[in-house]
């Protein structure tokens, strides 16, 4: 079978930029010959990085959805890529903009402007996966199997993933950004409300760089007492998520978004020229022990999200897997994640559990490795007899046993299918699926990890 | 050093050297595993989980390295040579694998299963392994037991051979085959022809005698020391005896580690179909697909 490459593009609309990437995912066939092909996405190649722009807003709870737009399409012009060029990819909005009144509307029309397949997605705990992943903290996580917490911080948060031997171990977020407070000519003019009881400082007042110092070591030492364990004493109203769960040891730290950038190298230049105290932030931190000789220097810095967003969010299915009489892309699907435990009454448990779901969820189960023809018979009776009625079915399973269980219940009469296996989701999850790669055998899926619990 | 003083030394290192004078009891872990007369299965242990390095300076990271091979590797070492247990798996395996070529496949097997019985040319394993091509053809008797079981060529003849290995083809060829009739759906199929001492160019006998579009022979690879029960399918687009091997598709390492039986049997299924689409199997088939 030959090589295919997919065109994927990320957009990451966040509290103070907004960015876009393209990549070309090249899908390969890694298995051995004369075995059952098994299709990856091998390669991760960027091919176009946008200009960093600000995020045009109307007012602080409005954004300018047309403005967004006409960057959108002006990026895409520049790369010399058209709507019909793109395969996949995902929009992400993250930090203070997925606040924002309008957000999700503006969220829902970018991803549909910006291609067939290209997903809607939101959610701190999604947006630390992929600063995580397209930062290359996961990467280097893997490589030096090591311990290694990772803060990706924006303008309005910062998201934080920590890999054990690349292997996510949990996640979390903070309201603690760069943009948290602006400052023009010398004059504050926005204070974010997080920051209420957090500081004396008022909108309207004239600063300099040393009063304003004090503010940032508030937010430093928030981020310090997180990694030494001391997460109880952070002030309630930086904590965006519940306290993330640190092991004991953690061997690396590593920080990406538009701060780290202040962090790693330091111009010197004026502390406002942006406007906002990303940079005294990124100095406080560099003067902090989040500072030391455990410190790394992601491969992606500013551009983390966008990348992981562009180059991280799809996935593929197994190679062995079944759909039938169904129009993709499908999208934004909620998932119905069951249980090892639950997947022994299957019938029972997505009985029970459907009715949790306004809109027809995709139901995910761990499956069973190398099951016989009686249970796979089984299973489909079991998914039949309390999914039936739902068109298109959508089944994903962790074990490879996607294409028989599909077959199996082709057999007994299900028009609408999809079975894919080789996944791996929770609940409180969303499921998009996009139309077939590589000849057919398999489809690009992304899995958008809202909660996440190990 | 004066004679006598000598002589003490050399006592002394003598003594040293001398086993106790009580033999010692079997140490407490030997003692734990032994109950019944039974030896607890050393075959039993996922390689892959099994790590017998003291004291090493990453064990998770090598773990990880581990699941991606069958190899024995992070196996210790006592002085310059294997443990015990590392040397009793490897030959414990390499009979496993050695006991899978030269067994029938029982009978029960395709008795309980009603797949009719024939055998090639070859009277007994001996004979099977030293004359391929004997494994190849078959008797004027087993030709019409054969020809009496199709007398209209089916689109699809689907065979079970034991091949190299009885452990594969009872441990995957039943539920695989299920799988393969669930996938074909409405296209009608014959009884599963089970074929004893078979090799692969079997298919082409079986073609010509009854006349199917295709042959889809399940059959036991021959074993290595990682699975014994590693199981192959080869399809053949209307073979005839001499046709080249390249005409064949083959799916290979259908076992619980490889592609697991249901799920092989699924995607050969769908191959089927494709093969009678396109009416070609092997590089034919491949260069279509390009």
């Amino acid at each position: 079978m030959t090589d295919e490459t997919l065109l994927s593009v990320g957009i990451d609309l966040g509290t103070s930029t907004t960015q876009l990437v393209f990549s070309r995912l090249h899908v390969k066939n890694r298995a051995a010959a004369f075995t059952i092909p098994q299709m990856e996405i091998a390669e991760k190649e960027i091919l176009y990085k946008s200009d960093i722009h600000f995020t045009p807003l109307l007012d602080d709870s409005t954004i300018h959805g047309s403005g967004v737009r006409e960057i959108v399409a002006e990026e895409y012009r520049k790369a010399g890529i058209s709507l019909a060029d793109v395969d996949t990819g995902a929009v992400i909005i993250t930090g203070e903009t997925a606040r924002k009144e309008n957000a999700e509307a503006v969220l829902a029309e970018l991803s549909s402007f910006a291609g067939d397949f290209v997903v809607a997605t939101a959610g701190p705990h999604l947006e630390s996966i992929l600063a995580g992943k397209g930062s290359g903290a996961e990467e280097y996580s893997r490589e030096h199997r090591c311990t290694l917490l990772h803060f990706d911080i924006g303008g309005g948060t910062t998201n934080m993933v920590l890999y054990q031997n690349g292997e996510i171990y949990s996640t979390g977020c903070l309201n603690i950004g760069g943009r948290l407070v602006k400052v023009n000519d010398g004059v504050i003019v926005y204070i974010s409300p997080v920051l209420d009881g957090l500081t004396d400082l008022q909108v309207g007042q004239k600063v300099t760089e040393a009063e304003l110092l004090p503010l940032c070591k508030t937010l430093v030492n928030a981020l310090e007492d997180m990694v030494i364990g001391a997460g109880e004493t952070i002030p309630l109203s930086l904590r965006t998520t519940a306290l993330m769960k640190l092991p004991e040891k953690i061997d690396v730290l590593s920080f990406s978004g538009g701060v780290a950038d202040f962090i790693y190298t330091d111009s010197q230049e004026d502390a406002f020229r942006y406007g906002d105290i990303g940079v005294l932030l990124g100095r406080t931190i560099a003067k902090s022990r989040l500072y030391s000789a455990k410190t790394i220097r992601p491969t992606e810095t500013i551009r983390a999200t966008v990348v992981g967003a562009g180059s991280h969010s799809t996935q593929l299915s197994g190679s062995t897997i079944s759909y039938d009489g169904v129009e993709f892309p499908l999208k934004n699907l909620p998932v119905l994640a069951l249980s090892e435990e639950e997947q022994s009454h299957l019938s029972d448990a997505i009985r029970k559990k459907r009715a949790w779901f306004s809109s027809p969820p995709a139901i995910f189960f761990p499956g069973w490795k190398n099951p016989s023809f009686e249970q796979i018979s089984h299973v489909a009776e079991e998914i039949l007899a309390s999914a039936g009625d739902m068109s298109p079915l959508v089944i994903a399973v962790g074990a490879d046993m996607g294409k028989a269980l599909g077959q199996a219940l082709v057999a007994r009469g299900q028009k609408g299918l999809v079975c894919v296996d080789s996944l791996s989701m929770g609940s409180g999850a969303y499921l998009d699926i996009g139309p077939p790669v590589a000849g057919g055998a398999v489809l690009p899926v992304v899995i958008k990890t809202l909660i996440f619990e190990k | 050093m004066d004679k006598t003083e000598l002589r003490s030394l050399v006592e002394e290192l003598l003594r040293d050297l001398q086993p106790s004078a009580k033999p010692s009891a079997p140490n407490k872990e030997v003692r734990e595993n032994f109950h019944d007369g039974i030896l607890p299965d050393i075959t039993a242990e996922d390689l892959r989980e099994q790590y017998l390095v003291a004291d090493p300076h990453n064990k998770d990271a090598f773990m990880a390295l581990k699941r991606k091979t069958p190899a024995r590797v992070g196996v210790g070492r006592a002085g310059a040579r294997y443990r015990t247990t590392t040397m009793l798996r490897f030959r414990a395996d390499h009979a496993a694998a050695q006991d899978s070529v030269f067994s029938l496949v029982g009978e029960n097997f395709y008795k309980d299963n009603h797949f009719p019985f024939v055998k090639t040319m070859c009277k007994d394993k001996d004979e099977y392994l030293t004359r391929p091509d004997l494994g190849r053809r078959f008797s004027p008797e087993s030709q019409s037991i054969i020809r009496n079981l199709y007398p209209t060529p089916p689109k699809i003849l689907l065979v079970i051979g034991d091949g190299l290995s009885s452990a594969a083809v009872e441990a995957n060829a039943v539920d695989c085959m299920k799988a393969i009739r669930q996938g074909l759906g409405s296209i009608p199929l014959g009884e599963t022809l089970f074929v004893q001492f078979c090799r692969v160019g079997a298919s082409d006998h079986l073609g010509e005698i009854t006349g199917a579009e295709i042959v889809c022979m399940l059959v036991g690879e021959r074993p290595g020391l990682v699975t014994a029960e590693s199981m192959s399918c080869y399809i053949t687009y209307k073979p005839y005896p001499g046709i080249p091997e390249s005409k064949r598709t083959v799916i290979s390492n259908i076992h619980r580690q490889g592609t697991p039986a249901v799920e092989a049997g699924a995607h050969i299924a769908t191959l089927l179909l494709t093969m009678l689409e396109k009416k070609a199997s092997g590089i034919d088939l491949g260069r279509m697909q390009e």
